[in-house]
């Protein structure tokens, strides 16, 4: 059980000797003083904090003196006596300073240094690499070194061992990359062919081979601005270096005529070439949706993005196009060979090619309502004047986010100028959703 | 460029090339060792009391049921049987030889789902969830559910919150374990359009020692996200052997001649939902990938 409980008997005369210390003027170093018998007393007296952030270790000192007989302390006190407002970096240093300095043995290191991972979060320090190894710095250098074989043998102070390892699996789990100064220290805590080597040795192999192995890399500080995060997002799923980025509406506070304020989202959209292109041959006739919101992880974040797609073309009404030859002059884009291939060289999968239907502009807003979605059809129809005569409905189901497929039921729509809202639950059972859609006709340069 | 599809293929010319007929008896099985039984109960907690009934009242005995066991168990024989007469293992000797791809999973009917076995942290106490269902056009299948990182309150477990999904073991006629034999491929090749989150990808393959029995080689699987498919390749040289989650020492190259499982499984650390589809599953030999084992194989005590 990592338990970091223990007994902490304070030792008595320290509460003497620190009312002996009171009556001293205040010094800015820790002061250890010996009695008679050249006992160490331990006792706290911590530096004072800087000017700006209050006096925080004399809560430590107040704390001493309620306690006058021996009770029963958590190496964790140490911790939460720190107010919540000054839980930073420094102030955890701070602590460890204060644990170290307290006794040369560093009695009770392996419940402190346990105590200290589990606040390390709290305190915002979990991915500092400086903490981790000032916190491996609290064990005692070289006594846990074995010196002989037999020592070797039998997995020399085995408690310790299982601390070091602990600290650099939490390193590991914050994704951490160690470096030589953790190497030298646990050399000089553990010896060379101990646990905790073994696993930073495991960590230095593993981390630099999967390090760069994502295909889609994620920048390490995400963007905090959500124009910027809805750009990085769209770059990412667009598949396309040609597509484009196009920000319809910042995120501004507008003020309506009987003066309240609104928040207007921002509205981010992106389109390539190819996209365009597939719009431009879509049949008016057949309807285009706008679905949403569907799900976007950036590591931590999640983001959600809004898709204009239409159904697929039946067979039937497929057109093959020939491709026109002058659109490449390096290479034929088709050839018409009587290659003598047979299923040795075949290499295509033998599976039916699911037909979605195309995609064709993707965008991203804080508010997913129909009036700014609104707004990005009229925006993406200064581009598309095809827009303007093709039915659009809205498909923003709450409920499961997946493309919906051809054939799903088509709610009707009217040809009227005027929305309207109307519920209507769609046919697969399981998952009742709310199919929101309005029918809008627009003309060039409409905005609603 | 799409190549017409090969019905019939002159067969002749291709036998007549190979000279070595004991090369067609490949699939056989040298020699006999004695097979693992295969155990496909719900996981027990350990620390939970095992159940007391006794042996003859674990099991349903039900005429009906005893009546569609022997159907079925029998027709799988007959195939295996008939199958023998096509070609090694029911295909003919030249698509054994000649593929270059198969797709080994595809989900075009709810039995598809039926093969595939969902499990997440509720096992041992947690609060994450996963379903699985056919997508919109019951082409695809839909891997959905919530992750929750909070660990179980049992004194022991610290980390959690994970979500799997793991294909069952391939069985012949009466329940007798069948492997996959992907020797003549070298890359795992998917389909899928996920929601942007990292997946684990692991295989596992028939062993026969004891302190092999969750070894297990993974590979990650990182999804864009976004309404476009995405294909994935992974060469089978890039799985690193694990045991129980955790990354070993001694590496060796993913052995492809009797693989059991394939299983997706989702740990990122992430609290909410997530989503993944697939469409295939598949593998095929890519020539142009050369490389035995990404791995170093030796050392087995570094020095510092």
């Amino acid at each position: 059980m990592k338990c970091s409980r223990c007994l902490l008997p304070l030792v008595r005369s320290g509460r003497t000797a620190a009312q002996r210390c009171a009556l001293l003027p205040s010094t800015s170093q820790l002061i250890v003083q010996h009695n008679e018998q050249q006992q160490v007393l331990r006792y706290f007296r911590c530096s004072p904090a800087s000017a700006k952030r209050g006096p925080v270790p004399a809560q430590f000192v107040k704390e001493d003196e309620e306690k006058g007989t021996k009770s029963l302390a958590t190496k964790e006190d140490l911790f939460e006596q720190v107010a919540k407002e000054y839980k930073t970096k420094d102030t955890f240093n701070k602590v460890i300073d204060v644990f170290t300095k307290r006794d040369i043995r560093r009695r009770g290191h392996v419940e402190f240094i346990y105590a200290a991972l589990k606040k390390m979060s709290e305190f915002g320090v979990e991915r500092d690499l400086s903490v981790y190894n000032k916190l491996l710095d609290v064990f005692p250098k070289e006594v846990f070194v074995p010196r002989n074989f037999i020592q070797r043998m039998f997995n020399h102070y085995p408690r310790q061992q299982e601390c070091g390892v602990e600290l650099l699996e939490q390193m590991e789990n914050y994704g951490i990359m160690p470096n030589t100064e953790t190497k030298v220290l646990l050399v000089q805590i553990f010896g060379e062919k101990s646990h905790p080597m073994r696993k930073y040795q495991r960590i230095m192999y593993w981390f630099p081979k999967f390090k760069y192995i994502n295909p889609f890399p994620i920048p390490q500080p995400l963007p905090e601005d959500p124009v910027d995060l809805a750009h990085l997002s769209l770059t990412r799923i667009a598949n396309d270096l040609d597509a484009r980025i196009t920000i319809y509406q910042l995120p501004c506070t507008d003020f309506t005529e009987s003066g309240e304020e609104i928040k207007l989202p921002h509205i981010i959209g992106i389109q390539s070439p190819s996209q365009m292109e597939l719009l431009a041959k879509h049949n008016p006739e057949k309807p285009v949706f706008v679905e949403g919101p569907f799900p976007l992880w950036l590591r931590k974040t999640c983001v959600y993005y809004y898709v204009l797609r239409a159904d697929p073309i039946p067979l039937e009404e497929k057109v093959e196009e020939p491709y026109d030859p002058e659109r490449c002059f390096d290479y034929p884009l088709q050839l018409d060979l009587d290659l003598d291939r047979d299923l040795g060289d075949d290499e295509s999968f033998d599976v039916d090619d699911l037909d979605e239907g195309p995609v064709f502009a993707m965008c991203m807003t804080s508010q997913g309502d129909q009036a700014t979605l609104n707004q990005w059809i009229s925006g993406l129809q200064q581009n598309n004047p095809i827009l303007g005569k093709v039915p659009t409905l809205f498909r923003l189901d709450a409920g499961t986010q997946e493309l919906q497929g051809a054939a799903d039921t088509e709610p009707g729509y009217r040809h009227q100028a005027h929305p309207e809202a109307q519920r209507e639950e769609a046919q697969p059972a399981e998952d009742p959703e709310a199919v929101v859609e309005e029918e809008s006709r627009r003309s060039h340069g409409m905005k609603q | 460029m799409s190549l017409p599809k090969i019905s019939c293929v002159p067969a002749s010319r291709l036998l007549s090339s190979i000279h070595d007929l004991r090369w067609l008896l490949r699939s056989v099985t040298p020699l006999s060792v004695p097979r693992r039984a295969l155990v496909q109960s719900e996981y027990r907690r350990p620390g939970q009391p095992r159940e007391d009934k006794p042996q003859w009242q674990m099991f349903k005995f039900d005429f009906s049921k005893g009546l569609e066991g022997i159907k079925k168990h029998f027709k799988l024989l007959r195939h295996e049987f008939s199958g023998r007469l096509v070609g090694p293992e029911g295909k003919p000797i030249i698509e054994h030889m000649l593929e270059q791809n198969r797709v080994i999973w595809e989900f075009r009917g709810p039995d598809s789902l039926q093969e595939w076995t969902l499990s997440s942290d509720r096992e041992i106490g947690g609060q994450s969830e996963i379903y699985l269902k056919l997508g919109r056009n019951s082409d695809t299948c839909f891997l959905y559910g919530t992750l929750q990182n909070a660990p179980p309150r049992d004194g022991e477990t610290r980390y959690s919150g994970y979500c799997t999904m793991r294909s069952k073991q391939p069985l012949a006629s009466f329940d007798r374990k069948k492997h996959y034999d992907w020797s003549s491929f070298n890359t795992l090749h998917l389909r899928i359009r996920g929601d942007g989150r990292p997946w684990m990808i692991n295989v596992a393959t028939e062993t026969y020692f004891a302190h092999q029995k969750y070894d297990i080689y993974s590979y990650f699987l990182y999804t864009r996200g976004g309404p476009y498919w995405q294909d994935v390749k992974i060469p089978f040289s890039k799985f690193f052997l694990t045991n129980r989650g955790r990354i070993q020492d001694d590496q060796h190259p993913l052995w492809l001649d009797k693989i059991n499982t394939i299983g997706f499984t989702l740990g990122d650390k992430a609290e909410g939902p997530f989503q993944l589809e697939i469409d295939f599953i598949g593998v095929c030999k890519d020539y142009a990938h050369t490389e035995d084992f990404a791995y170093e194989v030796y050392k087995r005590n570094p020095e510092v």
